[in-house]
Formats: structure tokens, C-alpha cells, sequence
């Protein structure tokens, strides 16, 4: 843990003192590098799961495949960033990946905390580097709204978190991860407890995004840079599920019935917004929303507390990471050759740039969940275990694949097929940079179809 | 000045001020608080009118105005503690329609007709003359004809003289009085001499191939039918039966702009003075280099100020009219070498062309075709109470400055009424009683429009240079360019011949006139 963590400290340090015309070379090969190291920890010799690095941090079946994600996803930032921030002056430059890095650091301290509260200032700390890469880097006027959206809602979900936090603390004692387990039940038909239920998952209930408190993300992911709307969607959204992940623990046994609306909130808003992407004229946005509609599945998958809702809910936690960066990534590699985001008129590009369509096929793919990506596998198994649990949660969850699967199409033959307009017939050709970006997002992908214990969870 | 331009000049302020009516009111009454708020003690030493100050009124007054303070500062309200100005474009669109005449709005109706999603697309057109008393839409004669040797041409008169017959159909928004184009069907009458007339009859044949309702009349039928004409000299002429005539440019203009604003398109005011864009060096297939260019955003700047809005677009579309060649040209297109394709400039230049406004009482009558002679002078009846309009091209050694818009009398006196009074008799006793001028998009290759991308600017499409023709044709053009950016291609005409690729292999397509 400290080979990753004390590097990626000293890659502030780097950053502010390398030569510049060698910074994103060197800040490059150091993230990859603290990237291939982190791939260790997916690796578990012991037999508890827990694997301790000292009284305050430690990683698990839980949450390596998301430390993981996090610390490959940097050097991924890093290249998509690289052109659009080629303008800006030098110091901006290096304000821009320090806020990269101090967001990862941020993000290793949040999924490796053993202890609630520390997860919690690290789950709050992650918002100030972000509101910052939205509101100063964001292209549009908009990106002030965003911002603000961005930055209350989830400040608003999370206060009454803290608190219940603290209430836990004082009467229990503790809240330490290992300990959490042990200690007696919170088992009262008080009004007062279940509104403690409700305050401890509100705040990740707004960062999955649950359906109804969805709003910020469409907007956050719309107006960010393109490293924003990356670690938006491949990460950020998982705090969200580990943290209720976390802390189902110890909310039982008011789950059982508590849980029921927001877990057909969630499946609800799995088909609609699924079908708000079919209506949506700008690139962006429909990917903001696909977001919305798997995490709606994740949320169902974890509130139904079962081994296999839990595994699939990781599995679909860490594929989604990466494809929908994937295809953030490719509509960004579509706005910086036409300065619009708009679909019609970015239009048959497949004549123009053959092999992106290559990477955009994939993306869609693995976007509605075609077989034997793990995405699939991880919608399969919530769906099961919500099956399981009521039969009629399949139409919900039918629909919902149906739709998802309708919208993805539509993007990728609305993207890619067609008559190609003559102001596209001279777009810039595809660079390596682009290709590499692509493949190193797809290619864990396509691995992870041959091993995927490694993101199984806990049911090894 | 003169009469017509008095008529538009007030119609136009009346609209104006009827739409800013309720803001000035409020500025009016808004100043009324602040003269005589306050309890001073203001003692007035003449001995007519009340000493006393009325206490209560004005506190009332004092009390409305800290409600109006408060209100203001309270959100909801539109009071901003900088100033804003309202006219600055959006910092970014998806299309910038560059010219905001009945060409630039045609496409921008068209383009926000098209998009599937409503505002799926942010279209902004920029114009520079909010008065448009500089434009060449309003200063159009406003006729509209089949006539044309080329079949595009005919098919995009017949394609906009159907649009503009069912105007209400298309552009009519709801809660809105409904559009009137004051079309006049009188159709158009071309009069031509023995060594023209074979051209004539070809012309013929191809309109009635296409589809337009022209037939040709010997000299006796024209002089059965409209008696005053002198048929000394014409061997043929052509009359069109259907949708030829006459229109208001201005109605068509503004019923485009309010459908398309309705629709969400944006307007701005405001003068394009510079691009930026992105260079890009590629090898054909015959090894040689070629350098392209892709606009990256438009800079706009605001009329009578330094103000300007660099807008980052996707697409600019060059409906300028006849500023086109010169907006090309800050993009480097025609200052490269010339033997090279960089040294080919846009072929578009504003042309001077008058039209005088003379009465004549005894003159046509009602039953008056736009009457177009083989000696090149036209003109057509205006309004009922005797006044007609009429004109002629000049020659091209004698063309006129373009620097102003100053109309030359002595041109009528020696040009335009000796050919008019020998054609019509009934002239030779005629008042003038106004003139104006206007620009034609001149395209001074072969007097065509130019529809299509720039093969050295790749987002940008042309709909320009239609030397003339642009008021008639522009409801079927703004489809067509909607159609081009749109759909990838040209759907209902085919216009692939007005392309720039015509001007490239230096094959121009010449209308075979008569005149």
C-alpha cells in the first residue's frame, strides 16, 4: 500500500518541479508506474480477506478492485488531457494534474480507510478538487450551475451523514470497519431510527445517483473537462456504492423494510432514464444518463443485500467504470474535432475514421452488456437476485435491459452509420494517443471476461 | 426621401416601437419617484399654488419606491449590478449563419425545422445592420419567376413559389397574426427580338420540361392581351401563367426570422471581423500538399462598440450575400498565390443596381406583368394608385461605385426612360417620384448561386452569390443547405451543379438570357 500511496504524494511534488517540456511525459510513465504496482493488491494471500497495512488503513476483496480502477484510471486522465490543456499556460498546466493526483491520493485514503469517519472526510475531501476541474476548466457558461448543483447536493446528502456517524459513535463506540460486524444491532421501531437509516445512506443514495436525486450528474458530466467526466463516471459514482456497501453492515435489520422504495426508485429509474437517452441531443448528456440508469441497477443490487446482489453490484461497479470512461473518452475525441457535442451533426464517422468506430462498437457493446463482458455479468446477477427476491422486479429490470440496449445502438449507428455531412469529410485522422487511450480502458475489460475473481468481492 | 423608402422606414419604426412601447413607458415613470421624493422642506416663494408639501403623497411615493428597490434586489427580478449587454452572442453555438437577409433566415428556419429534437442545435444568425436599410432583401423588387434556362433555377422558383403559396403553413406561429406576403400572381412577360428569339423557345422547352406554366405568345396575342405594350420589334415573348409575380421581401424576411426565433434559433447583431481556426497539411493523391483550414470559433463584434464575443461553433455558414467574397477572404481564401487553388478568390462582389419609383396615370392599369424587354429595362406595376417600378442593368464597362448607396437620376434620364417609353407609350409621360438602390451578390464567374462547402474550408457552407436571384430562391435554398448539413446530401433537388467545383475546373453554367 505504501509503495502506491507515498508515490503518488511525491507525484505532487513532481509535478511542480520537473522541467516542462518533460512534465506530461514524466507525469505519465510515474502514474502508469503506480499503476502497475497497484495491480498487488489485487492479489490476497490471506484468508480473513483483510489485508492491514496499519490501525487506519487496509484493503479487501471489496474495495482492491476499486482502489485498483482509481490508480489506473490517472495515466488514462493524463493522455485524454493532454491536448485540450496544450494551450493553457505552464503554472495552469501543473494546477490542472495536481488536482488530478491529489483526487487519486484522496480517492486510495477514501477506499482504504478501515474507520467511518475517516472514509467520510475522504468521501467529502474528493468534492473540492473536483468542483475546481468542472468549474475552471469546464467549456461552457453553464459550468457554473454544474458546479453548484455538483457541490450541494451531495454536501446536502452527506451532512445528515456525519451525523448519524457521530450518533452511531457515541452509543456504540466505534466505527471501525472490523468491529462494525460484532457489535449489537441498532433493532428499535423508533421514528428517530429509521431516520438515522435513512441520513447514514443518503449521501451515497445521492452520489450513486439514485434516481430521484440524479439531477447534479447530468450536469457535472456534461460541463466537465474530459479528465473530470472520467473520474466522475469511473469512480466518484463508486464511492457512492462502496460507502453503502460499507455501511449496510450496520443498518440492519431496518433494511428489511425500509429499503423497499428506494429500491424501486432505483429499478425505476433504471427504464426512465434509459429512455430520457433516447431523447437526448446532446452526446454527453446521453452518456451522463446511461450512467445514471446502471448505477440505478447497482443501488437495487447492493439495497437487496445478498451475496450475489453484492457481487454483481461490484462486478457492474467496475465494468461500468470503464466503459462508460471509454465512451466519455470518445466523445471527446469527437468535440475536439468539432467544437459540438451535438449528434446530428457529428454523423457517419465511420467513413472518416474506421478504426475509431472499431472502439466506439466495443464501447457501445460493452455498454448494453453483450456476453461474456463482465458488465453482463454483473446485470445478470443482480437481476437474479432481484428475481429472487420478488418476481416482478423482472419486468422492470427486462425493460430496463431492453432499453439500454436500444439506446446504445441508437448512439453507436447515430454516431457512426449513415451519410457522412461534407463538413466532416476532412476531419482530423485518429491519433495513437487517442488509440492507446481506448485500448488501455478496453483491454481490462476484455481481461477481466478470463479472471473475473478479481473483482468478485468477498464471495471468492 | 422618397415616398417607398419613407413607407418601409415608418412601418419599421412602428414595429419597433411598438415592440420596445412597453419598456420606454416604464423608463418614463420610473423617473417620476426619484424628482420629488423626500420631505424637504422645499419653502417655494411664489404665492400662486400650495405652500404646504402633501406629506402623504409623498410619502407614498417614497414607499413605492423602496417596494420597486426591493423587488429589484429580490431574485426573480431582471437587475443585474453589471450590466449585461442583452445583444452578446452565446459563447458558443453548433451553427453560425453569418448574414441575417432572407437567405440567412431561410436556412435557420429550415435547420431548426429539421432537427429531430427540439433545441437539439444551437443556431445563432449574425447580422450587422439592425435597420437592414443596407441589405439587399429589402431593397429587392421582390419578383419572382420560372423563367430560367437553367432547370435548377426553375425547380428552385417552383419549389419556393409553392412554399410561399402556402406560406401559412409553414411559418405561421401560434397566437401571431398570420403571415401575408401580398404575393401578386401577375406573372412575368419577356419580350424578345428575331435574334433572341430561338433562345426563347429553348428556354421554353426547358421550363415546361421541368414543370413551370409558361406559354409563348406571337406578337398579336401580346397586343390582344395587354394593349399597351408597342410590339414594334419582338418576334416572341413568354408569359407565365402560374407562380410568377411579386411579393414583399421585408414580410418574407420577417416572417422566416419570427418562425425561426420561435423555433429557438438566436439573433444577434453584431459584424464577424475575424475566424480562428486550425491548419492542416495533407497529401492528395497526386503527392501533392495541400493546406485546409477548419474554423474554430467566430468573432463577432458588437455595433458601435469594442465589445465582441469570440463564439465557438462547429459549422459557419456564409450567407452574407454580397460581403460574402470579402468574409472568404479573412479566411485567406483568394490571397494565395494566383496560379494556385489559394489564389482563387470567392467570386461574389456587391453590384450597384437602381430602381426607380415613377407615376404615371394613364399608364398598364391593373393587368401589368413584370414586363422584361429584350433591350434589358424592366418594370412592374406598385400598388394600385398608378406608380410603377422599373429598372435595367447596366453595362459592365459602366458599372456604378458600390461604396454608397447614392442613386444616379441622370442614369433614368438617359438609360431607362427612352427604352421604357418606347416600349410602353403610355411612359413617354411619366414623374419620377423616388429612387433607391441596392447590391446584388454579384457572382461575377457566371452570375449563379454558389451552394455548397469550400473544398479549402471544411466547415464552411456557402449559400451566396445568386446575383439577383437570392429573394426568389431562398425558401428552397434554406432547404437545400438545411438538407446538406443535415442529411448529408441534397434530398428534394439536386443541386450538386451549384457547387464550387464548377468554379474550380473554370466551367461556369451560364444562364442562356435573352437579356
Amino acid at each position: 500500500m505504501l509503495k502506491i500511496l507515498i508515490p503518488s504524494m511525491f507525484m505532487l511534488l513532481t509535478t511542480w518541479t520537473s522541467p516542462f517540456k518533460q512534465l506530461w511525459s514524466t507525469i505519465l510513465m510515474y502514474s502508469f508506474l503506480v499503476a502497475t504496482l497497484s495491480l498487488t493488491w489485487l492479489a490476497m494471500p490471506t484468508d480473513t480477506g483483510w489485508f492491514y497495512i496499519n490501525n487506519y488503513m487496509a484493503y479487501d476483496p471489496l474495495s482492491s478492485p476499486l482502489l485498483v480502477l482509481t490508480c489506473w484510471l490517472l495515466p488514462l486522465m493524463i493522455i485524454a488531457s493532454q491536448n485540450h490543456l496544450a494551450v493553457e499556460p505552464e503554472n495552469r498546466q501543473r494546477t490542472y494534474i495536481s488536482l488530478l493526483i491529489s483526487l487519486q491520493i484522496f480517492l486510495i485514503l477514501a477506499f482504504s480507510a478501515t474507520e467511518m469517519i475517516m472514509f467520510y472526510v475522504m468521501f467529502e475531501a474528493t468534492l473540492i478538487p473536483t468542483l475546481i476541474i468542472i468549474t475552471r476548466w469546464g467549456n461552457q457558461m453553464e459550468r457554473l450551475n454544474a458546479g453548484t448543483y455538483f457541490l450541494f447536493y451531495t454536501l446536502a446528502g452527506s451532512l445528515p451523514l456525519l451525523v448519524a456517524l457521530l450518533i452511531y459513535h457515541s452509543s456504540m463506540g466505534s466505527l471501525s470497519y472490523l468491529s462494525l460486524t460484532s457489535l449489537p444491532l441498532t433493532c428499535s421501531n423508533l421514528y428517530a431510527d429509521k431516520l438515522w437509516w435513512m441520513a447514514c445512506l443518503l449521501a451515497f443514495l445521492v452520489k450513486m445517483p439514485l434516481y430521484g436525486v440524479h439531477l447534479w450528474l447530468p450536469k457535472a458530466h456534461v460541463e466537465a473537462p474530459i479528465a473530470g467526466s472520467m473520474v466522475l463516471a469511473a469512480v466518484l459514482l463508486k464511492l457512492g456504492g462502496y460507502g453503502m456497501m460499507r455501511i449496510m453492515i450496520i443498518l440492519d435489520p431496518l433494511t428489511k423494510e425500509l429499503s423497499y422504495p428506494f429500491i424501486i426508485l432505483a429499478l425505476w429509474g433504471v427504464i426512465m432514464t434509459g429512455s430520457i437517452c433516447l431523447r437526448q441531443t446532446d452526446l454527453k448528456s446521453l452518456i451522463a444518463y446511461s450512467s445514471v440508469s446502471h448505477m440505478g441497477l447497482v443501488a437495487a443490487g447492493i439495497l437487496i443485500q445478498t451475496p450475489w446482489g453484492f457481487t454483481g453490484a461490484l462486478i457492474l461497479m467496475i465494468a461500468h467504470g470503464l466503459t462508460s470512461s471509454a465512451l466519455f473518452c470518445l466523445a471527446n475525441t469527437n468535440y475536439e474535432r468539432t467544437h459540438s457535442r451535438t449528434i446530428i451533426l457529428a454523423r457517419g464517422l465511420q467513413m472518416v475514421l474506421p478504426l475509431m468506430a472499431t472502439w466506439w462498437f466495443l464501447a457501445s457493446l460493452a455498454n448494453l452488456a453483450l456476453p461474456p463482458l463482465p458488465n453482463l455479468m454483473g446485470e445478470i446477477m443482480i437481476i437474479t437476485s432481484l428475481f429472487n427476491w420478488s418476481f416482478y422486479t423482472l419486468i422492470l429490470t427486462g425493460l430496463g435491459t431492453l432499453i439500454t440496449a436500444s439506446y446504445s445502438l441508437y448512439m453507436f449507428l447515430l454516431t457512426q452509420r449513415g451519410p457522412i455531412p461534407h463538413h466532416l469529410i476532412l476531419l482530423e485522422p485518429s491519433h495513437t494517443r487517442e488509440h492507446l487511450l481506448l485500448a488501455l480502458h478496453l483491454l481490462p475489460l476484455l481481461l477481466l471476461i478470463a479472471k473475473p475473481e478479481l473483482v468478485w468481492g468477498w464471495t471468492a | 426621401m422618397c415616398a417607398w423608402r419613407r413607407l418601409h422606414g415608418s412601418v419599421r419604426t412602428l414595429r419597433g416601437s411598438l415592440l420596445r412601447g412597453c419598456l420606454s413607458s416604464t423608463a418614463a415613470t420610473r423617473r417620476q419617484p426619484g424628482r420629488c421624493g423626500g420631505l424637504t422642506l422645499c419653502q417655494r416663494l411664489s404665492t400662486g399654488g400650495a405652500l404646504r408639501n402633501d406629506f402623504f403623497k409623498d410619502l407614498e411615493d417614497q414607499l413605492a419606491a423602496m417596494r420597486k428597490k426591493a423587488a429589484d434586489a429580490l431574485p426573480g427580478s431582471s437587475w443585474m449590478p453589471f450590466e449585461i449587454n442583452p445583444n452578446l452572442p452565446p459563447e458558443t453555438a453548433d451553427i453560425v449563419i453569418v448574414g441575417g437577409g432572407v437567405v440567412g433566415w431561410s436556412i435557420a428556419y429550415w435547420l431548426k425545422q429539421k432537427e429531430r429534437l427540439p433545441r437539439g442545435m444551437r443556431v445563432l444568425v449574425v447580422e450587422r445592420d439592425p435597420s437592414y436599410s443596407r441589405a439587399s432583401t429589402v431593397l429587392s423588387v421582390g419578383g419572382i419567376r420560372q423563367q430560367f434556362s437553367l432547370p435548377e433555377n426553375i425547380y428552385l422558383s417552383l419549389a419556393s413559389a409553392d412554399f410561399m403559396r402556402n406560406i401559412n403553413e409553414h411559418l405561421s406561429v401560434m397566437n401571431e397574426d398570420p403571415v401575408d406576403l401580398q404575393f401578386n400572381h401577375s406573372g412575368y412577360l419577356f419580350l424578345a427580338s428575331e435574334e433572341v428569339a430561338h433562345i426563347m423557345e429553348e428556354n421554353y422547352n426547358t421550363q415546361r420540361l421541368a414543370g413551370a406554366k409558361v406559354s409563348l405568345l406571337s406578337p398579336q396575342r401580346v397586343k390582344e392581351n395587354f394593349p399597351w405594350i408597342n410590339t414594334e420589334g419582338v418576334a416572341l415573348a413568354s408569359y407565365g401563367l402560374e407562380n410568377e409575380g411579386w411579393f414583399d421581401p421585408w414580410s418574407l424576411l420577417n416572417a422566416f426570422r419570427r418562425k425561426a426565433i420561435s423555433l429557438g434559433a438566436i439573433q444577434c447583431f453584431g459584424e464577424v471581423t475575424d475566424f480562428k481556426y486550425t491548419t492542416h497539411i495533407r497529401t492528395t493523391a497526386d503527392e501533392e500538399q495541400l493546406e485546409t483550414r477548419r474554423i474554430k470559433s467566430v468573432k463577432v463584434q458588437m455595433p458601435n462598440s469594442m465589445e465582441y464575443q469570440p463564439v465557438e461553433c462547429a459549422i459557419v455558414v456564409n450567407a452574407a450575400g454580397a460581403y460574402s467574397g470579402k468574409l472568404a477572404e479573412m479566411l485567406g481564401i483568394g490571397r494565395g498565390p494566383q496560379d494556385s487553388i489559394y489564389g482563387l478568390p470567392v467570386p461574389v462582389e456587391p453590384r450597384k443596381r437602381y430602381v426607380y419609383v415613377v407615376h404615371c396615370p394613364d399608364g398598364p392599369g391593373l393587368d401589368c406583368p413584370l414586363l422584361i424587354d429584350y433591350s434589358g429595362v424592366y418594370f412592374r406595376r406598385e400598388g394600385l394608385g398608378g406608380n410603377y417600378i422599373s429598372g435595367i442593368s447596366p453595362e459592365e464597362a459602366e458599372e456604378p461605385d458600390t461604396s454608397n448607396l447614392e442613386v444616379d437620376h441622370q442614369f433614368f434620364e438617359d438609360k431607362v426612360w427612352p427604352k421604357l417609353a418606347h416600349r410602353v407609350p403610355a411612359f413617354e409621360k411619366l414623374k419620377v417620384t423616388s429612387a433607391w438602390a441596392g447590391f446584388y451578390d454579384y457572382n461575377t464567374f457566371d452570375q449563379n448561386g454558389i451552394i455548397g462547402i469550400h473544398p479549402l474550408i471544411s466547415n464552411m457552407y456557402f449559400a451566396t452569390g445568386f446575383s439577383g436571384h437570392g429573394l426568389q430562391h431562398s425558401p428552397a435554398v434554406g432547404r437545400a443547405v438545411a438538407e446538406l448539413i443535415l442529411d448529408g446530401g441534397f434530398k428534394t433537388l439536386n443541386l450538386k451543379r451549384m457547387s464550387f467545383s464548377r468554379i474550380f475546373a473554370q466551367e461556369p453554367m451560364l444562364e442562356q438570357n435573352i437579356v
